[in-house]
């Protein structure tokens, strides 16, 4: 009586991804930045923190690749561990305010009489900018990697908090949330198992927006000399250090530039790729 | 007969706030106002009404989906609005629901066992072999095969859809199933298979089901009894064919008059609905119906006029017969389809 007709099967979100030309390129850029940032202690030409006097401002050469700083540092080397130190306090607040902004979101949109309440605090909490909660914690733990992680935490709630809502609200009002309560499921579960695996491809791409975000603004405190202290090799803190010599040196400054926005449009453009690939109605 | 289900006087009420800091109550949205109704045991009641009369929203207040703002519920005979959690979900393992859109009513990260063993998983039903028999079983009773087990929501038609929507509903063995409009989404062939799926499901199992529905030939095909309902209230209940061949509400003569007709001698004798649906934010004072009855007197505006003998009108021993054998002549359209429900069931027997 019904036959079973073979349906396709949806494209994996890996050949969406790869369908596009942006998203390949920022996919491979991506893998390629994180692998750099893994294996960097073992593919470093030499320590990031050994100074040679004798060989200060020098220009890239075939010795240093990308010359040496204004203390006789391997830009490469403190390149390769600075991105490790710029990758692990933007992942580290993207996943602590992430994981807190969108269990404030699932609340919000879950127990609609904490809405209003929760969203009002996220409001005010989004009226503050990113960089004037770094000052305030800078001022009060002192400068340095944590303050910059707790402040980009603080400023990525929510954001995450206002994603989850939306997505989770629209998931609410379908039918099979309504079937998982009809069934008698306890509310934990029904969010665990049926609201919030729904909202990932949200939560995916907004996450990875938010990471070239995250990351920019850590560089961006680490410059002002709110984040990480030297002699710490981290890209914003890098390129701080070259600005006096600007004139005399610019690649000091430069390169540590450029593989920030190197690393910024990676995921951004990662993101967009993403977003189009997860929207199911391009899906064929 | 013992009623399963048993509403009295049953309402949602929705505020409707105005204001920033201090809201104010400006208005009630009255959804449900006041309906009283009973299921008995391996019953089908339909509930039906034109969109907005609030069929869904009480279909959700007995299943408290949905806290009622006001009357109570009962359940064999044990009141189900005042139930805590525990109390609570073993009615929900007897009590379930079956929704109009079989696109959104299924997870879409689920296969279709792991959507049928949840209910299992929930009330603790089982273990893990005898829910994989069950699943299977349940597959087989609603006519999917069990190796759809493994599939996805997506990789099925409407009508499948709505059958693993059914075996969900069944799974953890309910008396009660309310059907909220479960074929109006689907075609009309695959709307027969639905419909006689249903019958033969209430008849094997014994099931009650609250049906609701907005067409009158699927109403005339499953229920035993029909209440019409008009914005938030019940207007009439009757037996099936009584309430086709004798319509005694007005409404109920116009929802069955705007059904055409075959027989051109026999159209126009009564007049069609005027106006709208008035808002359930401010319903008409009396008789919510007066502002489009025919027959509406002084009387209707001043009082409500309470369900009694099966009929909420003022009149309703006094208005003229129908005039109209509902019974019969249904439209060509309504009639073809109703000879292809018929054909359906013989075709597909007894799986």
């Amino acid at each position: 009586m019904t036959t079973a007709t073979e349906a396709p099967r949806k494209p994996s979100v890996l050949r969406m991804l790869l369908r596009d030309v942006g998203g390949t390129i920022s996919l491979v850029l991506v893998v390629l930045i994180l692998l750099v940032a893994l294996v960097a202690p073992w593919i470093s030409p030499r320590d990031p923190y050994e100074t040679d006097l004798l060989a200060i401002m020098q220009p890239p050469n075939e010795i240093y690749w990308l010359g040496t700083d204004g203390q006789g540092r391997d830009i490469l080397a403190r390149m390769l561990y600075g991105l490790r130190v710029t990758l692990a306090m933007g992942l580290a607040s993207l996943i602590i305010g992430g994981v807190i902004g969108a269990v404030v979101g699932f609340c919000a949109a879950f127990y609609r009489r904490a809405d209003g309440t929760l969203m009002r605090l996220m409001d005010i909490l989004l009226s503050f900018p990113a960089i004037l909660f770094g000052l305030a914690l800078a001022a009060i733990f002192g400068p340095g990697e944590t303050s910059v992680v707790i402040a980009l935490s603080i400023a990525t709630i929510p954001l995450m908090a206002r994603i989850v809502r939306g997505s989770a609200l629209v998931v609410m009002g379908l039918d099979y949330i309504e079937a998982a309560r009809a069934i008698g499921m306890s509310d934990a579960r029904l969010i665990w198992r049926h609201l919030a695996p729904n909202c990932l491809s949200a939560i995916f791409v907004f996450s990875t927006l938010r990471l070239g975000q995250v990351i920019l603004l850590g560089s961006a405190l680490s410059f002002l000399g709110l984040g990480a202290q030297p002699p710490l090799a981290e890209l914003g803190a890098m390129a701080a250090q070259g600005r006096n010599f600007l004139f005399i040196a610019p690649h000091i400054s430069v390169i540590p530039s450029v593989g920030i926005f190197v690393i910024v449009l990676a995921f951004n453009l990662l993101g967009d790729a993403l977003r189009d690939a997860l929207d199911p109605r391009l899906r064929i | 007969m013992t009623a399963l289900l048993e509403a009295e006087g049953i309402a949602k009420h929705y505020p409707v706030r105005q204001g920033l800091i201090r809201a104010k109550t400006v208005g009630t949205v009255r959804a449900v106002d006041g309906v009283s109704f009973s299921v008995r045991k391996g019953e089908t009641l339909a509930l039906v009404g034109e969109s907005g009369c609030g069929k869904s929203t009480t279909a959700r207040l007995v299943l408290r989906l949905i806290e009622p703002s006001a009357g109570h519920v009962r359940f064999d005979g044990v009141d189900i609005t005042t139930l805590d959690r525990a109390a609570l979900r073993a009615f929900r393992r007897r009590a379930q629901i079956v929704f109009q859109d079989p696109y959104a009513s299924l997870n879409p990260r689920f296969t279709v066992a792991e959507t049928l063993r949840e209910p299992l998983e929930v009330h603790g039903i089982g273990d893990g072999r005898s829910r994989k028999a069950r699943v299977e079983e349940l597959l087989s009773l609603v006519g999917l095969a069990p190796y759809h087990a493994a599939r996805y929501g997506h990789e099925f038609s409407g009508g499948q859809r709505q059958r693993i929507g059914i075996a969900r509903a069944l799974a953890a063995g309910p008396d009660l199933v309310v059907c909220d409009e479960p074929v109006s989404a689907l075609d009309v062939s695959i709307q027969a298979q639905v419909v006689n799926l249903l019958r033969d499901l209430q008849r094997r199992l014994g099931l009650a089901y609250l049906f609701i529905a907005h067409d009158l030939a699927v109403v005339k095909h499953v229920a035993d009894r029909v209440a019409v309902m008009y914005l938030g209230r019940i207007v009439e209940v009757a037996e099936k064919n009584e309430l086709f061949r004798n319509p005694r509400h007005p409404y109920t003569r116009a929802l069955l008059a705007a059904i055409p007709h075959p027989d051109p001698a026999r159209r126009g004798r009564i007049v069609p609905l005027g106006g709208d649906l008035p808002s359930p934010l401010n319903p008409p004072s009396g008789c919510r119906f007066r502002t489009r009855c025919p027959f509406a007197q002084e009387i209707c505006a001043k009082e409500d006029p309470a369900l009694e003998d099966g009929v909420a009108c003022h009149f309703r021993d006094e208005l003229p017969p129908a005039g109209l054998d509902f019974s019969g002549g249904l439209a060509p359209n309504a009639a073809r389809r109703l000879a292809l429900f018929a054909e359906a069931g013989r075709r597909q027997g007894t799986p």
